[in-house]
């Protein structure tokens, strides 16, 4: 059987599905093409890709039903391919359960990078109980412990808790809502007050500069990536 | 022009008045200053009401002189013939006032209308213009560049071939920038944009537009000053993160590479205000206001290019959250963009109780 890692590309534009083939068999990958979203559902379970692009952006139905729709069976990574005008389809196909996204243009090296995530994501799910390394700061999600610079450092449940939703999806994009309820529950899903106060917190322990943010990334209007290495 | 029941109120009502004060005149002054008076209601009446009111102003004012004040007064009947052609004046003076206002107000309309379509026309032009030039130099570059890869890449040196394929993405990158800005222009202006309004910190805001711009500020020195207790404002997060992204471009195509961009936020208590500050360029002679005209290329515009809508979309997003954005001159030379955006009292937030916070293992005694 074929060792690469397989891809499948949900575009209809056959130019885009073009260049995403050879760069991704240039950079190993094997590449399976739907050119619409029926298509892409039923793509997606019979080739058994690793990592599904899913073009927000096609002619039968919408992306975010593709994504949907493959949540219902499977929790294989999806990226999405969304351009700048589609702010709003992108939430929702967030809210679907993709996992990450391009914006059009892209460059290939931005995302091959998201890729390479998304299948260590998958090759590990639930990697929640990690010891997560910031510059100066080392925080063990089991073990309920944090310090900084070798001191100890406080942090609170809630912040546990929130670093634990964001470190469940290591390097991938979680939404003000996923992480909303996933840290204060359900009936809270709309406060997102709550979620900047805390997100700020964290960074002023862990961040070494909490202006310019390397770890506790904003993904602006969607919500937010926990980038360290584990 | 419809006649409103305002109109005929005002009719009424000048009548009214001018009979009060013919009352206070009778004995004193002679009846055709009496008949003045009334004949300045009517004027009064047909400047500022309908051609109806006036005629309405003009026989109610003919009535009430004829009735109250010319003998034999308590009727109709007149005895003087030259009374007859008072109340022909009066109607006549009327009709007249009251036609030149309305040809006045059609003329002022007309004007405005034109107006109006003299501005759509100039942005309708400035739009092919803009299309046909600011989006086919790019084109332009990227055909150019990957063509020669195409037909010569095999004979180039690799550092050669890699510069074109460079210029290639970079160019296509400030297409898809230009055309993004043309569209959100377009959807600004016909309200297709819905405003998702949520707590967002500017520290974040700032943050993304500032990783967004990276590049196009690599050659500058820009420093951020959000202060740590900043409060939370209710915005758009996206699209005031777009705004602000504007700006710094803006900073960064009109000021020398080398030169300070300052990003700035601060509060008093009713308005948040975000400032980019820029130290180039000569901004002596820029139009404070004309820079945020759609389609304005900045006069400091050398080869910076672009489409001329960033400020404008800027201001656009701004005003659409009950804000405003304008500039000013740095002192000692370069521009001064702010931001103001209305603050809210944000919601409360429970503090973690106590219990919930001795909960958890990690304290701040290391011994343990």
């Amino acid at each position: 059987m074929d060792p690469r890692p397989t891809i499948l590309v949900v575009e209809d534009e056959p130019e885009i599905r073009r260049f995403l083939r050879s760069s991704l068999e240039a950079e190993g990958y094997r590449v399976a093409e739907s050119a619409t979203a029926r298509r892409g559902v039923i793509d997606a379970g019979t080739h058994k890709p690793d990592v599904v692009i899913v073009d927000l952006g096609l002619p039968d139905f919408d992306g975010v039903e593709v994504v949907r729709q493959i949540r219902r069976w499977s929790t294989l990574p999806i990226l999405i391919l969304s351009a700048r005008t589609q702010e709003r389809a992108k939430i929702d196909a967030f809210e679907a359960g993709a996992d990450d996204y391009v914006t059009k243009p892209f460059g290939i090296r931005e995302l091959l990078a998201r890729i390479k995530v998304a299948l260590r994501h998958a090759a590990r799910p639930q990697a929640g109980g990690a010891v997560l390394r910031f510059d100066r700061a080392v925080v063990d999600l089991e073990r309920r412990t944090a310090t900084r610079d070798e001191e100890a450092l406080h942090l609170t449940p809630i912040e546990f808790r929130l670093l634990a939703a964001l470190a469940r999806h290591l390097g991938l994009v979680v939404t003000h809502r996923q992480l909303l309820v996933e840290v204060w529950g359900p009936s809270h899903a709309g406060d997102t007050h709550y979620l900047r106060i805390y997100v700020k917190q964290l960074r002023d322990k862990l961040e070494p500069d909490p202006l310019h943010p390397r770890h506790l990334v904003t993904e602006i209007g969607v919500g937010y990536r926990l980038v360290c290495s584990d | 022009m419809r006649t409103g029941w305002t109109g005929y109120a005002w009719a009424i009502g000048a009548t009214l008045a001018a009979t009060l004060a013919g009352f206070a005149m009778r004995g004193r002054f002679d009846l055709v200053n009496i008949a003045m008076v009334y004949l300045l209601a009517v004027v009064l009446v047909a400047l500022y009401q309908s051609r109806g009111a006036a005629i309405a102003a003009s026989v109610l004012c003919v009535a009430a002189f004829d009735v109250l004040f010319v003998p034999p007064e308590g009727t109709f009947t007149v005895h003087d013939a030259q009374y007859l052609l008072t109340f022909a004046i009066m109607l006549g003076v009327g009709l007249i006032v009251s036609r030149l206002v309305e040809r006045v107000r059609r003329q002022a309309r007309e004007q405005a209308l034109l107006e109006i379509e003299a501005e759509t026309e100039r942005i309708r032009s400035a739009l092919l213009a803009s299309i046909s030039h600011d989006l086919r130099t790019p084109l332009a570059v990227v055909a150019g560049a990957s063509s020669t890869l195409v037909e010569s890449g095999e004979r180039m040196l690799p550092e050669a071939r890699q510069a074109l394929a460079r210029s290639v993405f970079d160019q296509s990158h400030e297409l898809s920038e230009r055309v993004s800005k043309l569209l959100q222009m377009t959807r600004l202006d016909t309200g297709a944009i819905k405003v998702e309004r949520d707590w967002t910190a500017m520290a974040d805001v700032a943050d993304s537009a500032v990783r967004r711009m990276s590049d196009r500020l690599a050659a500058h020195r820009l420093m951020v000053e959000i202060p740590a207790d900043l409060p939370l404002v209710r915005v758009d997060a996206a699209l005031i993160e777009q705004a602000l992204g504007n700006l710094l471009e803006n900073a960064a195509k009109h000021t020398p590479p080398g030169t300070i961009v300052r990003l700035r936020a601060k509060t008093d208590g009713q308005r948040l205000v975000l400032t980019v500050e820029d130290h180039g360029g000569d901004a002596a002679d820029v139009d404070l206001e004309r820079m945020f005209r759609k389609f304005q290329h900045g006069s400091m515009e050398g080869a910076a290019g672009g489409v001329g809508l960033g400020l404008a979309i800027c201001r656009a997003i701004v005003r659409l959250h009950g804000g405003d954005c304008w500039a000013e001159r740095t002192l000692g030379g370069g521009m001064t963009f702010r931001i103001s955006l209305p603050l809210e009292r944000p919601p409360e937030m429970p503090a973690e109780t106590p219990y919930e916070a001795a909960d958890g293992p990690a304290t701040d005694d290391p011994r343990r």
